[in-house]
């Protein structure tokens, strides 16, 4: 089972996939250490860059900034308080008292050796637990996959937040957008209004740069940040080597964090924020001096940053062998291995086993190289970035933006469209309807639609056929429970809330 | 009090929810020309987005009626606005007269309007993307740029 992995190790050494990784970890700790750019966001600009890229080489780069800009965050977290992603926020409790008292550096050491750390575990989750899953996937026919697939979409129901309704409009407004244009098995015309553009449906890269790349650019405009700049006195500029033996007694967060990050990332929805806030509070509950938490604890960096790092490959569980993303970074990778002909599922396993198990390798190098790219004299140029007027990054980005968009087919209409996507997703956010719904119901809406008809044409139009075999009716049983289970977790925690109170 | 009844169909929630409504509603006349097959899944995300759509509209009605404050979009509009419009002034300008001219003048527009003022710091940044992307795209990959419809014709 194991043996493709090693096969395809060769494959990842090669010099360009390498390079790949390296580019992807330095872009993706610039992305993360700009307040309001996110790994999302960084791989949703970079997807149509990479079409002409033999696909190690595109997914190298995925996973680099992936890695990358979870610890990158770290930087303004630790330096100004203000995390550069979402998953950084837990970071601040005690990197920034620590820059406060002239331990900055030393912040940002722990949260670089912590995140490498995070990323080691996750990767070697990934290779342990994708190839078997994925081994039983395999056995699934087409009614089989429909309802793995109606299950990823009710697992949007953790994707939800506090808002099941929003969430719902944006799933069924993503599973509509996968309908448009030839419908799969009779070829008729569907939602395209004579545009010829549309026939072949709408690219999900055109959606994912609107959704994801636009709205943050009119926040970088809308809102120009000033900062006080960084200065020497906030970092440290002592080498990471002398640091380390600082570090061991940190092994007990280091494993516990790990642990936690890793089954948050395999849960639908949950992602990197809470499994940095959910190890800060563990690591803080077992420590012999919790009060010093908050005041500058460097073991509070290292739980945070462990957690929000051991979520990144373990997310990729669940969306390599289901094609079910845990997270939104998830479901945009998913997109960029959608662009590549690659089909999330067992069938990657079977067809593609160099690349797929090349990309969990590159995971796992993209987590090492962290320290060595992420050291004290990078850090130290990586946080002056932050002195970037943030007009002329939003400037670079909109370039970005649409030399990315124009070279999928080389038309302005994809542009155009676009920007549609975009001025829908800014409001969308605005209005905190999430946006990961939209992307899953893009992704396996289609998928769904595809199977259910493959496999109404095996049973000759007999319903029935969907709940002939005990996998389905396992698969239903299971979708059913994500849609109830929380449904009864309210109904049952209320009256104990009311209790309390 | 007539104020507050425009106000009230006036918050973004509930213009959302009715912009979703009528979209929906149009897609939804549009599925009657498919194959019964073919419209199931669309047809069913359509009506799901009507149902949901109206119950989002209820729901913020209720809070309006109840005094919330509606949510707010932007604490700068205008800067919205003229971002937007800077963004669609250049995808026009890139399909009208080309690329790279759109380009040149887009980085130091853009950054100059939104506080970014530096004027060596803008001609770097200009020449350093423009470039960039000449050597990487057009050089490198070979990759064609629109020339721009005025030209052309």
């Amino acid at each position: 089972m194991y043996s493709d992995l090693l096969h395809a190790l060769p494959e990842v050494f090669g010099l360009t996939n390498f390079f790949a990784v390296i580019i992807g970890v330095v872009a993706g700790i610039v992305v993360g250490a700009m307040p309001g750019l996110s790994a999302t966001m960084a791989i949703s600009v970079l997807v149509p860059f990479t079409f002409g890229l033999e696909p190690l080489v595109a997914l190298g780069l995925m996973a680099g900034i992936y890695n990358g800009a979870m610890y990158g965050g770290a930087i303004p977290a630790v330096l100004l308080r203000i995390p550069g992603t979402p998953a950084a926020v837990a970071t601040t409790f005690d990197g920034y008292p620590m820059a406060q008292k002239g331990q900055g550096g030393f912040a940002l050491q722990v949260a670089v050796v912590s995140s490498s750390i995070g990323g080691i575990a996750s990767a070697f989750a990934l290779m342990l637990l994708a190839p078997p899953l994925s081994k039983v996937t395999l056995l699934f026919g087409p009614s089989e996959v429909f309802w793995v697939a109606v299950f990823g979409l009710a697992s949007i129901i953790f994707l939800l937040g506090g808002n099941p309704i929003k969430g719902l409009i944006s799933a069924c407004f993503g599973v509509f957008v996968s309908v448009i244009g030839s419908d799969p098995i009779y070829g008729n015309d569907r939602f395209t209004f004579g545009q010829l553009e549309l026939l072949d449906g709408i690219n999900m890269v055109i959606l994912l740069v609107g959704l994801y790349a636009l709205p943050p650019v009119i926040d970088l405009l809308e809102t120009p940040l000033k900062t006080d700049g960084i200065g020497k006195s906030q970092l440290g500029t002592e080498p990471i080597w002398k640091t380390l033996p600082r570090m061991k007694h940190f092994w007990k967060t280091w494993l516990r964090s790990s642990f936690i990050g890793i089954w948050i990332g395999i849960l639908p929805g949950a992602g990197g924020s809470m499994a940095a806030f959910m190890s800060y509070n563990e690591a803080r509950r077992a420590s012999k001096n919790p009060e010093a938490w908050g005041e500058g604890e460097p073991e509070g960096v290292a739980a945070a940053e462990t957690a929000n790092n051991a979520d990144t490959a373990s997310a990729l569980i669940p969306a390599l062998t289901l094609g079910i993303p845990g997270t939104a970074v998830a479901a945009v990778m998913l997109g960029g291995l959608l662009v590549h002909g690659l089909q999330p599922g067992p069938m990657l396993f079977r067809d593609n086993p160099d690349i797929v198990f090349g990309f969990m390798w590159q995971f796992l190098f993209g987590a090492i190289l962290l320290v060595l790219l992420g050291g004290s004299l990078a850090t130290n140029s990586f946080a002056r970035l932050l002195n970037l007027p943030r007009p002329l990054l939003g400037s670079i980005i909109i370039v970005l933006m649409l030399i990315g968009v124009y070279s999928i087919h080389g038309r302005m209409f994809d542009v155009y469209m676009m920007l549609g996507f975009g001025a829908v997703g800014w409001v969308m956010d605005k209005l905190k309807f999430p946006l990961p719904p939209v992307v899953l119901g893009l992704i396996l809406g289609g998928f769904a639609e595809e199977n259910l008809r493959l496999a109404l044409r095996i049973g000759r139009g007999d319903w029935m056929v969907l709940f002939s075999n005990v996998t389905s009716l396992v698969i239903v049983a299971l979708t059913v429970a994500v849609i109830v289970g929380p449904i009864l977790k309210k109904k049952f925690a209320r009256p104990k809330t009311q209790d309390a109170t | 009090m007539s104020d507050r009844h425009t106000s009230r169909l006036l918050r973004p929630e509930t213009l959302t929810a009715i912009g979703i409504i009528v979209v929906a509603a149009f897609f939804l006349l549009a599925t009657t020309d498919l194959r019964p097959i073919s419209a199931l899944l669309p047809g069913a995300m359509l009506s799901g987005l009507v149902v949901l759509a109206v119950a989002l509209l209820v729901r913020d009605q209720r809070k309006a009626s109840d005094g919330e404050p509606p949510v707010q979009l932007s604490r700068a509009p205008m800067r919205v606005i003229g971002a937007f419009a800077l963004i669609v002034g250049y995808a026009l300008a890139t399909d009208f007269i080309g690329f790279y001219p759109s380009t040149i003048a887009i980085i130091p527009l853009v950054s100059a309007l939104f506080g970014f003022r530096n004027p060596l710091g803008l001609l770097a940044a200009t020449v350093i993307v423009v470039g960039a992307v000449y050597l990487i795209f057009d050089f490198g990959m070979s990759q064609d740029f629109p020339a721009g419809r005025l030209w052309q014709n």
